[in-house]
């Protein structure tokens, strides 16, 4: 195999596929990158079986053919070189020749054999999307991504469609069994059977759809094939395998009975929330809320510190409420929230609370309390 | 140094503290030699003076007590009732200073300095602390009373039973000129024989010794083995609540006969691994590493342990964490102790779950955890332990604090 390429460009392709490349070391041959060149195209494919991408790039291909080198030793090298184009020659053994300018790289690789198969895609059926949109309810959602690896149905985010009057309407939902975010939008209609029961996307999938999404503006494509999910977006197509497991019924847990409702500005209460936590230590994280008309009281205190406590003009009438909530699953959302104003809706103590936007509908997030 | 740097620590030890606190109760037993043994067990824990004349002692067997006084009485230890005795003490030893650092179910160390005052000398708070507790419980200590904690132990052991012993900072030099290092709270055998081969045999020979060599022979430990063999100590009287933040919460408990069968093991285990749950959730506090002990017939110890993902304070998931430890264990010999342990602890406020199931299943436990606190352990538990009798910790350890957070094991 012989081919030239633009320097920015390779850079760009190894840069592209380091999230994906195994680090922990079981089986060598995944911490490398296949790089298949042919027809004047190089294709760069990385996995470490759960999540896979091949990306394409236009190149000067001299000779056909294929090889894998170590993903990050060669993008420290390729990142390093001068501007100009870049060769690379296969020898012998799987010994690869890199030269560009005056500088001259001799490393050796591992067989192509040896590489995992990257499924063929068939894009027909596959559904159409918006990446700034996708790229938003992601978002939306991950933050609540479950991190316990022992709670393998949560370490991801549920992807379903569900019909309304209005049409179809993509859902994301992430959980870590203490808070829930539910990011919901219109799509184009889409006859996809794996969404409407719903599915589960890997937290590193996911983490790799986001970047692709975020990359540029532009539509995507998704579909399914057996068990995994294949995004295609431009040059790359990302892979990954579902989580198998069966998501939690969400809807139970968004609670009906919520009728006391307190609206607050957004900057206001993010910036007192991150105050008074700075008194919650790690070993009491609690802050605490007692809610009357027209006003919240956050306070929080820390027996090795000493205490904080602030009052913030809301919009609520009723009778008084106290309650007590970790002051990282408010943060967390609020750092998401874009409009001005929030809404908390809250029923008792023990009860889960609601936080959304007063403008949008298009999330919402559920918070436990703690307890009191 | 001036006048105000000198401190006066008191050290009170109970003398044969279970074995007074059964005569007490028993008064055929007064004046009699007894040895309080655990429950179906043949170890001695405390041996009477009586007995004690007749050269029986602590960690013998109860044929050896035998040969050695024939006419020894066996009791049945009671943790319970210790415990609540030495409770009632501590309290009474607060009347006296805030100062009191509980060493153990029958030692604390009181730091008298700024009871003087009202008190006239510490000969004087010692004498009424000695008078009331043989009034109120018929018990009699041992008191020392030196300018530290290190010295006030050497003081009160000096004379039992029934002592008052003081060393005044000018006599400090003298008494550990000839004192044999071992005698100093913190230096055990091994240490005695580590120092006797370097030469060093009493307190004094420690006290000069070339503190470089001390520290390339022990590490850190050596500058402070110097100072111990000078006598200073500078470490505070630390009252209970003051105490440093727990590094982990444990149970273990010696069993009333040594136990093959992995059902019974496993009874034993669930029950520990309650009592540890238990203890853990009412201090807010929840592990991710869960130690398992096991000891064997021959005494022989293994301990093992594995860390989760998450902290839990949940007592089946502590339960199902050991018996997968125990599993890895090769049980080739009956098992006289079981201890199980979490430690990596972080505190939590309850975070409540958020979905209903694990909710129910966090709240039935705190609903447990409070029938359990009202009407005494065990009252509610899990079907598997019921058939196993009295439940709890039947080994006579220092169990003191049995409320406090702290482990309670075996020493």
């Amino acid at each position: 195999m012989e081919f030239t390429i633009e320097k920015d460009a390779f850079v760009k392709a190894l840069q592209k596929i380091q999230g994906i490349v195994e680090r922990r070391n079981t089986m060598p041959i995944l911490s490398n990158v296949l790089i298949e060149a042919a027809d004047n195209v190089l294709t760069f494919i990385a996995t470490d079986l759960e999540v896979g991408m091949k990306s394409s790039y236009q190149a000067k291909v001299i000779q056909d053919g294929r090889i894998t080198l170590s993903a990050k030793k060669l993008y420290e090298i390729i990142r390093e070189l001068p501007e100009e184009p870049v060769r690379l020659i296969t020898k012998e053994n799987d010994w690869v020749e890199i030269t560009c300018g005056k500088a001259k790289f001799s490393i050796v690789g591992l067989s192509p054999d040896e590489f995992p198969f990257f499924p063929k895609i068939n894009e027909s059926g596959f559904l159409t999307l918006d990446s700034s949109k996708l790229a938003k309810m992601i978002e939306q959602t991950s933050y609540a991504i479950c991190h316990d690896e022992t709670k393998y149905n949560l370490n991801g985010i549920l992807f379903k469609i569900n019909e309304s009057p209005e049409g179809h309407r993509l859902v994301l939902v992430a959980t870590d069994g203490h808070r829930l975010s539910i990011s919901e939008n219109n799509i184009d209609g889409s006859d996809i059977e794996s969404l409407e029961k719903g599915v589960i996307f890997p937290k590193k999938g996911i983490l790799e759809l986001k970047k692709l999404c975020d990359e540029e503006e532009g539509d995507f494509k998704l579909g399914f094939i057996e068990n995994s999910a294949a995004v295609i977006k431009g040059n790359s197509t990302v892979v990954m395998r579902l989580v198998d497991g069966e998501f939690p019924d969400y809807t139970r847990v968004v609670p009906v009975g919520n009728n006391r409702e307190i609206k607050v500005k957004k900057e206001i209460f993010l910036h007192s929330l991150k105050r008074m936590a700075i008194l919650s230590s790690e070993k009491f994280k609690g802050i605490k809320f007692e809610i009357t008309n027209d006003s919240m009281e956050i306070s929080s205190s820390n027996p090795e510190l000493g205490e904080a406590r602030e009052e913030l003009e809301v919009h609520y009438s009723g009778e008084k409420i106290t309650t007590r909530f970790n002051a990282r699953y408010l943060i967390d959302v609020l750092n998401i929230i874009t409009d001005d104003e929030v809404i908390l809706l809250l029923r008792d103590e023990m009860s889960p609370a609601i936080l959304k936007q007063a403008g949008s509908e298009d999330l919402l997030a559920v918070i436990m309390p703690m307890r009191l | 140094m001036g006048e105000e740097a000198i401190r006066i620590i008191m050290h009170i030890d109970m003398n044969a503290f279970f074995a007074s606190v059964e005569q007490q109760s028993n008064p055929e037993l007064r004046g009699k030699p007894i040895a309080v043994i655990g429950r179906g067990r043949t170890v001695v824990t405390t041996a009477s003076y009586e007995a004690r004349a007749f050269g029986v002692k602590t960690g013998m067997n109860t044929w050896q007590a035998k040969q050695a006084c024939p006419q020894v009485i066996f009791v049945i230890g009671n943790n319970r009732e210790y415990t609540r005795i030495s409770v009632e003490i501590m309290k009474l030893l607060q009347e006296y200073t805030p100062l009191v650092e509980v060493f153990s179910i029958d030692e604390a160390w009181l730091d008298v300095t700024h009871s003087l005052n009202l008190f006239g000398s510490a000969e004087n708070i010692a004498c009424l602390l000695k008078a009331r507790i043989r009034h109120c419980f018929g018990i009699t200590c041992s008191i020392g009373i030196a300018p530290n904690k290190l010295l006030a132990k050497l003081a009160s052991e000096m004379k039992k039973p029934d002592g008052l012993t003081v060393i005044s900072p000018a006599e400090v030099t003298r008494v550990l000129e000839q004192m044999p290092v071992q005698e100093l709270c913190g230096i055990g055998r091994k240490m005695e024989q580590h120092l006797l081969m370097m030469g060093v045999r009493t307190c004094g020979e420690l006290g000069r010794y070339p503190v470089e060599r001390l520290i390339r022979k022990f590490g850190i430990v050596g500058e402070r083995l110097q100072q111990m063999g000078r006598g200073i100590d500078e470490s505070p009287v630390v009252p209970v609540e003051d105490e440093q933040e727990v590094k982990s919460v444990g149970h273990s408990m010696t069993l009333e006969r040594d136990i093959e069968r992995r059902q019974d093991i496993l009874k034993y285990l669930l029950q520990l691994a309650e009592m540890v749950g238990r203890r853990a959730r009412r201090y807010n506090v929840a592990g991710r590493t869960v130690h398992l002990t096991v000891r064997f017939a021959d005494f022989t110890t293994i301990g093992k342990q594995s860390t989760r993902t998450n902290q839990t304070n949940q007592s089946n998931e502590i339960f199902k964490e050991v018996v997968s430890i125990l599993d890895t264990l090769d049980l080739d010999q009956p098992v006289r102790l079981l201890g199980v342990r979490i430690t990596n602890l972080c505190y939590q406020r309850q975070q409540l779950p958020l979905f209903e199931e694990e909710r129910r299943k966090v709240l039935a436990t705190s609903a447990m955890d409070e029938v359990n606190e009202r009407h005494g352990g065990f009252t509610v538990t899990y079907g598997s332990v019921l058939d196993s009798g009295e439940k709890g910790s039947f080994v006579i350890s220092p169990a003191w604090r049995p409320d406090g957070i702290r482990s309670v094991d075996v020493k």
